[in-house]
């Protein structure tokens, strides 16, 4: 490496210039789990299910007059609405008041 | 994390689980799809475990965080998150010595960790010598970042790599190979930062290999040329800094992978007894293109003889799992396997047909990705039963390269679907002769003794 002071450099910047994303707010929370149908929403990494698993048995102990529905993305590194299964997600998704996702890392 | 963002943008409430290793990942996707505050709770699930009690106590340790993730009122920021503005950094950045250039750099997160050369506005313009396209010519947005890939920004980390200008048009191809790669779990989004620490590869094929005097032959993977080197480089830089891609917020990659310094290598067209692969492609072979896979490994096996038979052998022996394959053959031992009648197609079928696995271990490796309900759990095959471990050949590349000996390399891990997206035409400016005759003669002369 030469010395401090061997050559003066004025640099361009190589980090690429990115539009700003609008951003948008998430959606009202629920005030209880308490009869309220939770969807599971499983990736496909191996943990994601078990650990999905884990939450609903725990939840169903805490909640008992809570209803549970799952869905898998079984796409790996796909969301789901860019895939044939759009609508049926969709469809899923209407009937649920809140959902606890695990993409599994 | 993308399906979490889609979840809230369907009015239901979601919390996302992730390891804690992962949370500034899931953060960052949530931010790049605009909704920065999608609730998620640090878990100390194990990442990718098997075992039970692990998975039961990592959800013990989250269970309240999970419950108040859905329940609790918005926060006012959560309400209205305030959308950061855009940097805009000045055209100069930065001001120094060379050290001070290099320090400012690495700090700032856009190096790959070894010295760089300041790209000066006088060296980026001498960079620019080597397209036609106009600096603010945009090519696209690559991601993770969505940022904007013009010609200009391509040329600073061409600079900053140590590339000649000559290289221009091929690190063009290669952004746009990177630009235009697949969807999905099959391209440069999952290859690009996905915890299997893929790399990408660059196979040269075509005129251009000689008039960049890119390494075909001795030591074609190893270092000391300029070219292998810093085309390689600048395509690691053009994804960091224009595709933002940040190691352990957007790669995470979990072992990380040397061959992210450079992998590229020309195939060996004129010692090659078989057709060059970008005429495979469809190409001629006057064109010039730039190929592009992401192994995880790389391999060298030793055949036990020179003969057909013993080399397929050794390659079936030496053949791991992986969905793509580069079979670098070295030009010897392409030409024996020509001389018993094989070529690249027959080759692909007779590694496709003759690696066979147990269905067992077939099915435990598919593990990773099962979930229940899937066909691939409902698969009823006899575990004993041996079966092919690659069931389209075309997912396997042939090509040659390497200098005189025996040694045959694989590259294994990634890329694209076959017939998707995986190799790009070079163009070349008109002034190429001329650029070639001017940068040509750089090629290290070694000292005689």
């Amino acid at each position: 490496m030469s010395s401090k002071t061997e050559g003066f450099y004025e640099v361009l910047s190589p980090w690429a210039e990115a539009d700003s994303v609008p951003y948008s707010a998430i959606s009202t929370r629920i005030s209880d789990l308490a009869d309220k149908k939770i969807g599971l929403f499983c990736n496909t990494k191996r943990v994601a299910s078990p650990t999905l698993k884990a939450v609903e048995r725990r939840l169903k102990k805490r909640y008992p007059s809570a209803t549970f529905s799952w869905f898998f993305n079984t796409a790996p590194n796909e969301a789901i609405i860019t895939q044939k299964r759009k609508d049926e997600f969709d469809n899923w998704l209407r009937e649920i008041d809140a959902v606890i996702a695990a993409y599994g890392d | 994390m993308y399906d979490a963002v889609s979840i809230e943008d369907r009015q239901k409430p979601v919390v996302m689980l992730a390891n804690y290793g992962f949370v500034n990942d899931a953060e960052s996707a949530s931010r790049s799809k605009g909704m920065p505050g999608v609730r998620v709770i640090s878990t100390k699930v194990p990442c990718e475990s098997t075992v039970l009690e692990d998975i039961e106590a990592g959800v013990d340790g989250s269970w309240d965080d999970i419950i108040t993730a859905l329940t609790k009122p918005l926060t006012a920021e959560e309400k209205s998150p305030r959308v950061e503005k855009t940097e805009t950094p000045a055209r100069i950045i930065f001001k120094g010595s060379l050290e001070e250039v290099n320090r400012f750099f690495y700090r700032r997160g856009w190096t790959d960790g070894l010295p760089i050369i300041p790209p000066t506005e006088e060296a980026v313009l001498e960079m620019l010598m080597g397209t036609d396209l106009p600096a603010d010519y945009l090519l696209g947005k690559l991601q993770s970042r969505s940022g904007k890939a013009t010609i200009e920004k391509i040329a600073i980390n061409a600079v900053m790599a140590g590339a000649l200008p000559t290289y221009m048009p091929v690190l063009i191809a290669g952004t746009i190979d990177l630009l235009e790669s697949e969807q999905g779990f099959m391209g440069y989004t999952t290859f690009g930062f996905s915890t299997g620490s893929w790399s990408p590869f660059w196979v040269i094929n075509g005129p251009i290999r000689n008039h960049l005097n890119i390494n075909n032959s001795s030591g074609a993977f190893s270092p000391g040329n300029i070219a292998n080197a810093t085309i390689g480089r600048a395509m690691g830089l053009i994804i960091k800094n224009i595709g933002g891609v940040r190691k352990g917020i957007e790669d995470m990659g979990v072992m990380g992978n040397p061959m992210k310094y450079t992998m590229v290598i020309a195939e060996n067209e004129e010692e090659s007894p078989w057709e060059p692969l970008h005429v495979e492609h469809g190409y001629n072979k006057e064109d010039s293109t730039i190929s592009l896979s992401f192994p995880q490994s790389f391999l060298q096996h030793y055949p036990p003889g020179s003969d057909a038979a013993s080399i397929l052998q050794s390659v079936i022996d030496n053949i791991t799992r992986g969905m793509r394959y580069t079979i670098v053959f070295n030009p010897s031992t392409a030409k024996n396997l020509a001389r018993e009648g094989y070529n690249k197609e027959n080759i692909k079928k007779y590694v496709a047909e003759k690696k066979l696995v147990p269905a067992a271990q077939i099915k435990a490796q598919l593990g990773a990705v099962v979930t229940p309900g899937s066909s691939l759990q409902q698969s009823s095959r006899d575990t004993a039963e041996m079966v092919p471990l690659i069931r389209d050949h075309r997912v396997i590349r042939v090509i040659v390269g390497g200098g005189p000996g025996a040694f045959v390399a694989h590259l294994i891990g990634g890329g694209a679907t076959p017939g998707k997206k995986e190799i790009q035409k070079i163009e070349l400016p008109k002034n190429w002769n001329k650029l070639v005759g001017k940068y040509k003669n750089v090629v290290p002369i070694y000292a005689k003794y």
